[in-house]
């Protein structure tokens, strides 16, 4: 038997039994949803959230030394730099991110040289007034010792991804030295 | 207590219980929908959203009442109270226990037929006084669709008349309280099955929603009403629904009928409503929409020929139990 548009009648009534098991099933199901602001799910170790700057672990000076490299390699140009020449190392003068027009590339993070910006594992800065999401320093900064970094900084993911290292290269080379001669020396 | 008192005090009564049920009904399917999709639904407005329907109530109070300038401001601003009506007026015959109704109206399931598609009226008013090519396109629609299902509607209606014999719902009611009709042998079935595909289409839910197909037709016939208006309309609208799954509790499924003691009669009519209502829902959220083709098809190709051919049966069965005696 065949239904006006061409359709077995079996198929058609197997077809709706089975949308309406499949709803009755998910019926009995947990629920997924997690009710964010009272629990709040574990993030990835690498979740590119809120940027932030970080000072030096051992001498507890800011790390960011006012290159502008960020600056360069930013797609949507968010972030603006300027270096204070000073005798030992340099600073960054001025340090601002434009976080409503951030795309969380994490290029930043990538090119840095010193580890100085990393992203946290957090999206949590909600405001109602567009001008609290221009940060500069200070409050980056702040962001950095009030949220977990993520992972990644910028001479791991380097070290990850890049072409290897002289002293890679150096071990490497020791190595094959040593499969010829058969044995250390 | 004077007689005259009853006419006036019922209706108020049962205007109010209806309104506040029907609120709450929506809270029921906005939960029963979450957790069909693994989701919570209304929570955090009152213990588990208790409080949801309240404040989305009070929420459409506040809202600006937004009228076209292009629109016919009579006929736009009439139409939900005349979609309303109908829909608060199928209530009126509805037997909630022995004795217990408005008006037991001895052509009761006739006077709900009729009503309950008056709707139509309000709805095309809406569509035509938006003066907007969605809410015109569709209204027409509607009643196209509604016009189509209003025969099969009524034939798979007229089964437990015919089995029950009299046009009164009370005596429908009464007649099942040996055997529910819905577990009358294969007619039962039949019908029933057919009574709710033609309501969920005389309802448009889905997957009879072409009128307010969201992709598009936006919302509809509804589109350009705001605030209050629109508050009226998704009453009628809810209202409509319960209705319908009141009558099909009361035809099929043996209306006040059930264990315990008599009081608990329209406890166990309300149950059985709201098991309908959720059996609607379900089939909501379970089908995507089909096409007005389909629609048109399924009605007179399939339901019309069926529920004839059921009528006919019927009162094969009904002539042959007087005749054996039963």
């Amino acid at each position: 038997m065949r239904s006006t548009n061409g359709t077995e009648v079996g198929a058609l009534l197997w077809a709706v039994l089975t949308a309406l098991r499949v709803t009755f099933v998910n019926l009995f199901r947990k629920p997924v949803t997690v009710h964010y602001p009272d629990v709040t799910r574990k993030y990835p170790d690498r979740y590119r959230g809120l940027l932030a700057l970080v000072y030096e672990k051992d001498t507890g000076e800011e790390a960011c030394i006012g290159c502008r490299l960020c600056e360069y390699v930013c797609p949507p140009a968010v972030i603006k730099v300027e270096m204070l020449k000073s005798e030992k190392r340099n600073y960054a003068k001025t340090f601002t991110l434009e976080l409503y027009a951030c795309e969380f590339c994490e290029l930043c993070v990538q090119v840095c040289p010193t580890d100085a910006i990393v992203m946290t594992r957090s999206f949590d800065m909600p405001t109602t007034d567009r001008r609290d999401m221009l940060l500069d320093k200070d409050r980056l900064h702040a962001v950095g010792l009030q949220h977990q970094p993520s992972w990644a900084t910028g001479n791991l993911l380097r070290d990850m991804q890049g072409p290897p290292k002289l002293a890679r290269a150096e071990a490497h080379a020791k190595k094959e030295e040593e499969v010829k001669t058969g044995g250390p020396a | 207590m004077p007689s005259w008192i009853s006419p006036i005090i019922a209706p108020f009564i049962v205007l109010n219980v209806v309104i506040g049920l029907v609120t709450y009904v929506t809270l029921l399917e906005r939960k029963f929908a979450a957790r069909m999709q693994s989701r919570i639904g209304p929570y955090r407005v009152g213990p588990h959203g208790l409080l949801q329907p309240i404040a989305d109530a009070v929420k459409l109070m506040m809202k600006e009442d937004v009228v076209p300038t292009l629109a016919d401001r009579h006929v736009f601003n009439l139409a939900p109270i005349v979609f309303l009506i109908p829909c608060m007026l199928i209530f009126a015959t509805i037997p909630f226990a022995p004795g217990l109704g408005v008006a037991d109206l001895n052509i009761g399931i006739l006077f709900f037929l009729a009503v309950s598609s008056m709707e139509i009226v309000g709805l095309f008013m809406a569509g035509w006084g938006s003066n907007n090519k969605y809410a015109l396109l569709s209204a027409m629609r509607a009643v196209n669709q509604i016009i189509s299902y209003d025969l099969p509607f009524i034939f798979s209606a007229l089964v437990p008349v015919m089995l029950a014999g009299s046009l009164k719902l009370s005596d429908i009611a009464a007649a099942q309280s040996g055997m529910w009709f819905i577990f009358y042998p294969v007619i039962g079935q039949l019908a029933f099955i057919a009574f709710v595909v033609s309501t969920l289409a005389a309802e448009n839910r889905v997957p009879f929603d072409i009128l307010e197909a969201e992709s598009e037709l936006v919302a509809g016939f509804r589109v350009e009403y705001s605030g209050m208006k629109f508050a009226l309309i998704q009453l009628g609208e809810y209202a409509h629904i319960i209705g319908s799954s009141f009558l099909g509790a009361l035809l099929f499924l043996g209306a006040w009928a059930g264990p315990g003691p008599e009081w608990m009669g329209p406890i166990w009519f309300l149950l059985k409503a709201l098991f309908l209502f959720l059996v609607v829902t379900w089939i909501r959220w379970s089908f995507v929409r089909i096409r007005v083709d389909q629609i048109l098809a399924l009605s007179w190709k399939v339901l019309l020929p069926l529920t004839l051919a059921l009528l006919v049966a019927t009162s094969i069965v009904v002539v042959w139990r007087q005749s054996a005696g039963i």
